[in-house]
Formats: structure tokens, C-alpha cells, sequence
């Protein structure tokens, strides 16, 4: 079994897509890459394979600063063990989530 | 029964080497990766708790933790020599509120309890023990 690294860039659609890994090792530097995306609107999940509460706290501080300065942020092509979680910490009442095709 | 053991001390520069040991784990024994992603935040949680509030006048306590496939699931336990802590009795945190009022921090052991089927503490022999079982929807994928 692989050990993914983590993962966050910006596409070529505006967006920015985060990938691998999301544990409390990374959340300083997915915050800061977040903080300093301009026009923020829409995080691509399609490959993040793991997420745990404080890579929620950088999710839900995102959606606090994007909301205070307009729109939130939309999470798309979230897979279904990263949904399960967003649904036990209730972010599917606070956040627009669209659940991966399939 | 298929059981497997380490230890780190509670700093979180440890938490990658945790997750390799419950990945290692999870292969060598067979078992679906898709389950392994509960087990993992378990430990991420818990242990992050330890090196968070574990550490009393400059000590870090020294962290075990123990895997194990048992019927039908997997018990993880984890065990630290710091001060007396029950996790579970920290309040659950407001998981319906406007996203104004959201905390932003409390989120780690709930979600711990809302995964696993099971989790019990103790305090036994000047030590933290946090066991935490669930089932499995799939079981491992080695009888050939």
C-alpha cells in the first residue's frame, strides 16, 4: 500500500484541487496555500484519500473567511469515505458539497 | 489472532510513522483499504490528543499502540504514560450550528466515537487506555 504525500494546487479552471492526505501535518500549509488563493470558490476533493478534524478546521476557517467575504466555497467530487466524515461533523448543513460522480 | 504493536513518543513529527504502522497492517493482513480510513482518523485523533495534552512540565509521555484483527473487525488500542486524561468526557461539540457559530476546534474525538462501534477508557497502571473496535463491512481478502 502506497503512503500518499499531500497535495494542493491551483487548475486551470480557478479552482484548486487538494490530493493524497490531509492529516494535522499538513493543515498549516493547506491553510496558508488557501488564505493566499485569490477569488476562492470551489475546492476539487476528486483525489484526497484521507482527511481527519484538522483538515476540517482548515475546510470550515476557508468557508468562515470566504463567506464573510461574499460566497463560500464549494467542495465538488467528494468520494464517499471523505463524505462520511463531512456528515458526522455536520458540513454537509454549512457547506455546498457535491459527492464524486459514481 | 494477528496483532501488531509500536511505539513513539507523543510529538506529532511521530504521526506519519503511526499511519505507516496501521497501513502496513492494513495490507499485510488483507484488509480493504476503504475500511482503513476510520481506523486511521482514530489514531490520528487520539494520538494528536496526547501530544496535544499530554505534556506536563516539560515531560513527553511515551505513546503505545496496539492493532489487532478480531472477530469480525479491528481493535485498535491506544495507551500513554501522561496525566490522568479521559477523552471521553470532553462535551460533544455543536455539530448543528450556523457556520457563524461553528467552533472550530472540539471536532477530533467525536468523531472517534461516531465511527468506531465501540470505545472504552481506562486508566490502568499510570497509563491512558483508549480501546477503540469496529466491524468490518469486508473482511480480509487472504483466504486463498
Amino acid at each position: 500500500m502506497s503512503n500518499p504525500m499531500f497535495e494542493i494546487r491551483r487548475g486551470s479552471a480557478g479552482e484548486v484541487a487538494m490530493a493524497g492526505r490531509l492529516d494535522a501535518t499538513q493543515c498549516d500549509a493547506a491553510l496558508k496555500f488557501l488564505n493566499e488563493t485569490a477569488d476562492l470558490r470551489v475546492i476539487d476533493l476528486a483525489s484526497l484519500e484521507y482527511i481527519a478534524s484538522a483538515g476540517l478546521r482548515v475546510i470550515l476557517l476557508t468557508q468562515k473567511r470566504c463567506k464573510a467575504a461574499g460566497a463560500g466555497v464549494r467542495l465538488i467530487n467528494v468520494t464517499p469515505p471523505i463524505h462520511d466524515i463531512f456528515r458526522y461533523a455536520g458540513f454537509d448543513q454549512i457547506l455546498d458539497i457535491t459527492r464524486a460522480a459514481g | 489472532m494477528t496483532e501488531r504493536h509500536t511505539a513513539v513518543p507523543s510529538d506529532a513529527a511521530h504521526l506519519p510513522a503511526l499511519t505507516e504502522f496501521l497501513r502496513n497492517f492494513w495490507s499485510e493482513t488483507g484488509l480493504p483499504t476503504v475500511e482503513a480510513v476510520p481506523f486511521e482518523l482514530a489514531l490520528e485523533e487520539v494520538f494528536m490528543n496526547v501530544v496535544m495534552h499530554g505534556s506536563q512540565g516539560g515531560r513527553v509521555p511515551r505513546v503505545e499502540v496496539s492493532v489487532a484483527l478480531v472477530e469480525g473487525g479491528v481493535t485498535l488500542i491506544v495507551e500513554d504514560d501522561g496525566p490522568p486524561f479521559d477523552p471521553l468526557s470532553l462535551l460533544a461539540p455543536n455539530v448543528t450550528a450556523s457556520l457563524e457559530e461553528r467552533p472550530i476546534g472540539g471536532l477530533g474525538v467525536f468523531l472517534v466515537r461516531q465511527m468506531m462501534d465501540s470505545v472504552r477508557y481506562q486508566r490502568r497502571d499510570a497509563r491512558n487506555q483508549l480501546q477503540m473496535t469496529k466491524q468490518l463491512a469486508v473482511g480480509p481478502s487472504t483466504s486463498k
